[in-house]
């Protein structure tokens, strides 16, 4: 009866310990996953300037374009730009960025400043010469850099936080249950 | 080939024109497209331009006069009561025909229209920015003014004999005309008929080299001409004719280089380029007749020059695109075979409601 009690005890701590680190982990990931997310932004915006630039490609097909050559995970954010733009006609490309950002903010786990970044882009994108559009590009991405080596700092801070927490937590609530 | 006598034929031909205007009308903003889209498809087919203007009444134009529109799409010469476009209908359509992308269509900017899908043309106007290269781009964009293209195909059916040259060859061409009367329709269709070949005459269809500077005459959208322009047919869109002339002849060996509005200097000189290489020639040019011609500095010398073997002479006296006169380039003398009855080739065949507006 003893052996039985304990080792349900065993197995129920396990339980507890497992859980609460897997929380701390999936709390610790959303800053990792953040600064992944900004350096594919990044890559993709640079795509999207080279479509701009070199080859002046009309934006929904230049869109298109991103979506396919940019990392999966972040690119599927201008396929939607493309098509809420092409369905909703009597709006512009900063309504289509901000559709975009609404639906995919918590996917992406970006925070209220990096989606600030990219509508600032959706203001200016397609209404001026080429000249002109490297500029704000230029300026659009080193923001976007500087976000980058925000979301370093806290992942640094906090990921490992979240995760010794976790595990700490579900200890520190065995030892008390016990 | 079937011509365009037969009635069927026409009837078939305003339908294409009705569904040629709903097409047009997606590349404007949907405001506006709901109300363009209830005029009725008797007026429909024969609109010619769509006038958009911040602030001012919407307005379209056929047969040399324009009409206010009003918001359940009647049209009235009256301005009582009509659509007003604002600068938002002008700011959105203009977005969307330049597909949210103005550094796109920096160059055409600078021309002062663009070439929409379908070789139809809008002019913009607007604040006009200077550069260091002169004229840089427009800003402010407060009118358009949408330029519906209809290819006619099958016009220059009637004068091709006069053209072709036995057996597989050509004699150098100008058609002369004042503006508006279709000169550049018919180059169209007789680079139509060149390049595709003609069973009745024998004759096989031949490399046809075009310089396109305007855009007029394949309407060139994203690489992909828009009007049937043949299968033999090379095209040097948007390029200066001096330069796409020699260019041509050097790379692309055509037998005949077809262009628009001969003029310039440059012009004439490309021309002698042209007639060295043993090219054949065929263009358009501004005029009322062959005189007139002879009055013009640059054009002087290619008519004193009798380069051209055939010239064409197109007016307005019988309905658009009359060609009043065919006449031997060297003589100058009328070599037409009939009594030039058949030749209004752009006339209007249907009956349209608009006429008892007046």
């Amino acid at each position: 009866m003893v052996t039985i009690m304990l080792i349900l005890k065993i197995i129920g701590s396990l339980i507890i310990i497992a859980s609460s680190s897997l929380i701390g982990c999936l709390y610790g990931d959303k800053y990792s996953k953040r600064l992944r997310n900004l350096i594919y932004m990044r890559n993709c915006l640079q795509l999207l300037e080279t479509e701009i630039m070199f080859t002046a490609t009309h934006l929904p097909e230049a869109f298109e374009n991103v979506y396919k050559k940019g990392n999966k995970n972040v690119s599927y954010f201008f396929k939607d730009i493309k098509e809420y733009l092409l369905s909703n006609k009597s709006n512009c490309i900063y309504d289509s960025f901000q559709f975009a950002c609404s639906k995919s903010k918590n996917n992406l786990c970006l925070e209220d400043e990096d989606i600030e970044i990219l509508l600032s882009l959706g203001k200016v994108l397609g209404k001026s010469d080429r000249i002109d559009q490297q500029k704000h590009f230029k300026a659009i991405l080193t923001q976007l850099d500087r976000s980058r080596i925000e979301a370093e700092e806290k992942k640094k801070k906090n990921e490992k936080m979240y995760k010794s927490l976790g595990i700490l937590s579900g200890f520190a609530l065995v030892i008390l249950l016990i | 080939m079937e011509k365009p006598k037969n009635k069927n034929f026409i009837k078939k031909y305003s339908d294409i024109d009705v569904s040629i205007f709903n097409n047009v009308l997606n590349y404007l903003d949907p405001m506006l497209t709901d109300v363009l889209v209830k005029v009725p498809d008797d007026i429909k087919h024969e609109i010619e331009e769509i006038r958009i203007r911040a602030g001012k009444p919407l307005m379209i134009c056929m047969k040399g006069s324009d009409f206010f529109i009003n918001k359940d799409g009647d049209i009235s010469i009256y301005n009582i009561n009509p659509y007003i476009a604002t600068d938002l209908n002008v700011l959105k359509s203009f977005q969307i025909i330049c597909n949210y992308s103005i550094y796109a269509i920096e160059e055409e900017l600078k021309n002062g229209f663009l070439t929409i899908k379908g070789g139809h043309r809008v002019g913009v106007s607007g604040k006009v920015i200077y550069g260091k290269n002169g004229l840089e781009t427009i800003k402010n964009i407060s009118s358009l003014n949408v330029r519906i293209a209809r290819e006619k195909i099958g016009v220059s059916n009637e004068i091709m004999k006069y053209i072709i040259k036995k057996p597989n060859t050509i004699y150098h061409t100008l058609i002369v005309s004042p503006p508006q009367c279709g000169k550049t329709t018919l180059l169209r269709d007789v680079i139509r008929n060149l390049s595709n070949g003609i069973e009745e005459y024998n004759f096989s269809g031949i490399k046809i080299g075009l310089v396109d500077e305007r855009s007029e005459i394949a309407s060139v959208f994203n690489g992909q001409p828009q009007n049937n322009i043949g299968i033999r047919t090379d095209i040097l869109d948007g390029c200066k004719k001096y330069d796409g002339m020699i260019l041509l002849i050097r790379s692309m060996s055509p037998h005949v280089i077809a262009t628009d509005e001969l003029g310039d200097e440059k012009d004439v000189k490309a021309l002698h380029e042209a007639l060295k290489a043993g090219v054949k020639i065929i263009a358009t040019v501004h005029g009322e007749n062959v005189n007139d011609l002879k009055s013009k500095p640059n054009l002087k010398q290619i008519i004193n020059e009798k380069i051209f073997e055939r010239i064409f002479i197109l007016d307005n006296s019988k309905g658009v695109g009359t060609i009043s006169k065919i006449l031997n380039g060297s003589s100058f003398n009328s070599i037409r075979e009939d009594d030039g009855n058949n030749y209004a080739y752009i006339k209007n065949h249907r009956k349209s409601n608009y006429n008892s507006l007046f």
